[in-house]
């Protein structure tokens, strides 16, 4: 089991110590006559590589430099510091802010207004990347919240105690600070994903997270960083192998391989979302012709978009190239809910069941 | 003034007898459009530049430093119905030479001497006051003192039929000056301040002419004073005979007036240096004119006909001491006193020959920013870019730009190699052309030949001044981003410094070092 990761405050602690480092050691150029410099790996798509071993992206050796003697950094160079300082204010406080906050909060800085929220976001990207630390550990938040949880699992935000089986039939909503959660009891034993908040209510009103002692997380699409992060932490914290059940087609593929390997986007902060040991267990192309599933034709975008699949090195296995060209050739999907053909319960009598003896090696409920 | 210092009386009777045949006003009226009086705009400039010019030789003769003050008024509400007022400060015109200095035309003294020369030869200040005896039928106004106490004023009128010089109401007055004063009345002119007009005339004087003083008065009686740059007289040329390759058909046709020699063979030996009498031979051959003739008969056809036969024949080249530049020094105050730009520089280059011999001397002056580049085009109109002005021997050349070689050198640049936009660029280009033997395209003298080594070595000049000018560019433009580099660094590495300090919750290190070391800042 991967090493456990220190939970909110301590990374706090950690950001702290970083910016502080980083304070001290251009005071001391400063001091020796010397520009400073910055150093950020680079973030351009040439420096993305996939780490076969980690199964995610991660940023390849190069990095750039900002030094305070060039013209045409000593800006952003100042940005930088402007950005860095306010972290530090927001953790000292023990506040949050999001980027749209920080962006506009610029507008006083003495390194004048950012041009517009896309650069302010690059700079705290940079930061992230040079420190490698994720933005909530910075007292940046995300606007979205994350995704529902219901399920055998206690949870403490501050002094508030929350119990994710009695915090309604929507379960407890992810906070983008998901770090600052302390996980106290936790009874489930493994974690299913859905794609969608309709399967997500399915799920809860049958029980499932009583029949198969797992946490039903509803992703709400493309999962929120926060959604990633409670995965992440849930799976490597609380040891709990993670499902994930989305639709058969390239979009659902998609979602479920983001939480598994992460983005190329977010490349600089891939080894704190992302989740490789993550199983999909959703719809597939076998599934359609197994179940005998009620289809959609796949549209020109699904092919092209399948395609695209066939070449990322995240979908580089038997399993998902076998199910992507079984796709292409029936030139149909289907979406988890299309399993209502065979009645309500379906999904969580035979379906799930099924499932989760494959991945797991062992029966449940007596299905099989 | 320019007067008449000898031979006046003696060449009266002679000139008398010649100007029976044809009269006075009949030369002038055939002649008025190679003289410059042709339109309204150049008529005026014209007066004002045969004025001017005779005031300035006039001082510097007598070792005198110019000061000119030209004024033009309306007379009534006629507006092509004026008055030109030329006033100097030169030795004055002893009163019995007035009618001679002012009324006889062809009686200049210039063309004896035949040296190196601003004017318009032989036919000068009488043309002008002709010109105003035609159109306005009023007598030219003298006022002159030679500083003896007593001031002579004299309405001056040409007797056309006798070319004589009249004094009409003369009378003196007490009073205690020096120099004189010339009033003409002219109609059919026209003033304009634009660059044919007399305020752009008097400026390029003033820039070719930085000993001089010029105070001008416009109709509207806005004052200008072009001021002097320098206490220096420029040294006179030396008079030497004129070269057959330099000579116009108007020269000719004066000096011819003006000989003792019986017959026009004799007379081109004895007035032109290089003449033989082998080459007088070539000259009837291919001119196809009697050379046998008396000169007083030569005519303008044939004075022509020998001018272009001078051009095919081979002479000894002339000699080349007696050039007298501006010098660059010189052209670099007169630039900077009128234009007041922020770059000037100028050259002065080595002699050259053209048609295998004939010296010259090409001078080339660049002023940028100021005033400079900024051309009148009209009423009112001023436009920016370069602007080219031209001068032979200190004239200017203000007329037929267009078919000039210094108009094609300065067009066959690429100025964009010397980081100029010439449509944009603050650029006054200033080029002069010194030779005794200038090869103007025409009896105007305003447009220089294209000859092709006068016209390789002003291009040469420019460049030079180009290249100067493209240094001060580039410098510039380092010195600007320096500036602007230095102003960002003290903006933002104060900033660094701050932060890093909140950072570790530290005092603030000084800064100062670093900005030195990195944006060179002395004094940050």
């Amino acid at each position: 089991m991967p090493k456990v990761e220190g939970r909110g405050k301590e990374r706090k602690k950690r950001a702290e110590e970083k910016l502080v480092a980083l304070g001290a050691e251009i005071i001391e150029d400063i001091a020796r006559v010397v520009p400073p410099r910055l150093k950020i790996p680079s973030r351009s798509t040439s420096n993305i590589v996939y780490d076969e071993a980690n199964r995610y992206f991660v940023l390849g050796p190069h990095y750039g430099v900002r030094s305070a003697a060039s013209i045409k950094q000593v800006k952003k160079f100042a940005q930088t510091m402007c950005v860095a300082d306010f972290c530090k204010e927001l953790i000292t406080s023990k506040k949050f802010a999001t980027l749209r906050e920080m962006y506009y909060t610029a507008e006083g800085w003495e390194s004048g207004p950012f041009g517009d929220q896309g650069e302010s976001d690059a700079i705290l990207e940079d930061l992230e990347a040079a420190f490698g630390l994720k933005r909530e550990d910075l007292g940046l938040t995300p606007e979205e919240d994350g995704a529902a949880v219901y399920g055998q699992l206690v949870i403490k935000e501050d002094d508030v105690t929350i119990d994710a089986t009695k915090a309604g039939r929507a379960g407890y909503t992810i906070p983008p600070t998901i770090d600052d959660v302390e996980f106290v009891k936790c009874k489930a034993k493994r974690v299913i994903a859905v794609e969608t908040m309709g399967m997500y209510h399915r799920l809860v009103q049958e029980e499932a997270w009583k029949k198969f002692d797992a946490l039903i997380v509803g992703l709400k699409g493309q999962a929120a960083r926060a959604t990633r992060r409670f995965l992440k932490r849930a799976h490597d914290e609380l040891g709990l192998p993670v499902y994930l059940n989305c639709d058969g087609d390239p979009f659902g593929f998609h979602i479920a391989m983001v939480i598994i390997s992460g983005s190329a986007k977010l490349a600089y902060i891939n080894h704190e979302l992302a989740v490789p040991d993550a199983k999909y267990i959703g719809v597939t192309a076998s599934d359609i012709v197994e179940y005998e599933l009620p289809t959609d034709k796949l549209r020109e975008l699904d092919i092209a978009r399948l395609k695209q699949l066939q070449k990322d090195p995240r979908y580089n296995t038997e399993f998902w190239q076998g199910e992507i060209k079984k796709m292409l050739e029936l030139g149909k999907k289907a979406e988890q809910q299309a399993f209502a053909k065979y009645g309500l319960a379906y999904v969580v009598n035979k379906y799930l069941p099924a499932k989760l003896e494959q991945v797991e090696g062992q029966k449940f409920l007596g299905a099989g | 003034m320019k007067y008449a210092v000898n031979a006046m009386k003696t060449l009266a009777d002679e000139l008398f007898k010649d100007f029976r045949e044809h009269s006075v006003s009949e030369f002038f009226r055939k002649n008025a459009a190679m003289l410059g009086y042709t339109g309204k705009i150049r008529s005026l400039t014209t007066v004002v530049h045969e004025g001017v010019t005779n005031s300035i030789d006039a001082a510097e003769e007598a070792g005198i430093l110019p000061s000119i003050s030209v004024m033009i008024k309306r007379v009534d509400e006629n507006l092509e119905h004026l008055k030109v007022v030329i006033e100097d400060n030169a030795s004055g015109i002893p009163e019995e030479f007035i009618p001679g200095v002012f009324g006889k035309m062809l009686a200049g003294t210039k063309l004896h001497r035949n040296m190196q020369s601003r004017g318009q030869q032989g036919i000068g200040i009488v043309g002008s006051v002709m010109f105003g005896q035609i159109t306005s039928g009023r007598p030219a106004t003298v006022v002159t003192s030679t500083g003896n106490g007593e001031i002579v004023h004299a309405n001056v009128m040409i007797d056309v039929d006798k070319n004589e010089g009249k004094v009409l109401n003369g009378k003196k007055l007490k009073g205690d000056w020096q120099g004189t004063r010339l009033e003409l009345e002219l109609k059919d002119v026209a003033y304009v301040r634009s660059r044919y007009g007399p305020f752009n005339y008097l400026r390029m004087t003033a820039i070719a002419n930085p000993h001089v003083q010029i105070t001008f008065v416009e109709p509207d009686g806005t004052l200008t004073v072009f001021e002097r740059a320098t206490d220096k007289i420029p040294e006179r040329p030396k008079p030497m005979a004129p070269h057959p390759w330099g000579i116009m058909s108007d020269d000719l046709l004066v000096l011819a007036k003006h000989t003792k020699s019986r017959t026009l063979a004799g007379f081109l030996v004895a007035e032109l240096s290089r003449m033989t009498k082998g080459k007088v031979k070539e000259v009837q051959k291919l001119s196809g004119v009697d050379l046998n003739k008396r000169p007083s008969e030569l005519t303008w056809e044939e004075a022509e006909g020998i001018v272009s036969a001078f051009k095919q024949i081979k002479f000894m080249a002339p000699p080349t001491a007696g050039l007298r530049p501006i010098g660059a020094a010189e052209i670099e105050s007169g630039m900077r006193q009128i234009l007041n730009p922020e770059f000037v520089h100028a050259v002065t280059r080595p002699p050259k020959a053209y048609r295998g011999g004939i010296p010259f001397i090409v001078e080339a002056g660049i002023a940028y920013g100021g005033g400079a580049g900024k051309t009148a085009e009209g009423e009112g109109i001023e436009t920016e870019g370069l602007d080219l002005i031209r001068f032979a021997n200190r004239a200017p050349l203000v007329f037929d730009q267009g078919g000039c070689a210094i108009t094609s050198a300065a067009r066959s640049i690429d100025w964009r190699r010397y980081g100029v936009d010439v449509a944009t660029a603050p650029l006054t280009l200033f080029v002069n052309l010194v030779s005794a033997y200038v090869p103007y395209t025409s009896a105007g003298k305003q447009s220089i030949a294209d000859e092709p080594e006068v016209h390789e070595e002003v291009r040469a000049a420019i460049m030079d001044v180009a290249r100067e000018l493209r240094r001060y560019l580039y410098r510039k433009i380092r010195v600007k981003e320096r500036q602007q580099r230095a102003s960002i660094f003290e903006r933002y590495l104060p900033i660094i410094a701050k932060k890093a300090a909140s950072l570790v919750g530290k005092k603030e290190p000084d800064i100062k070092p670093l900005l030195k070391k990195v944006a060179g800042v002395e004094d940050a």
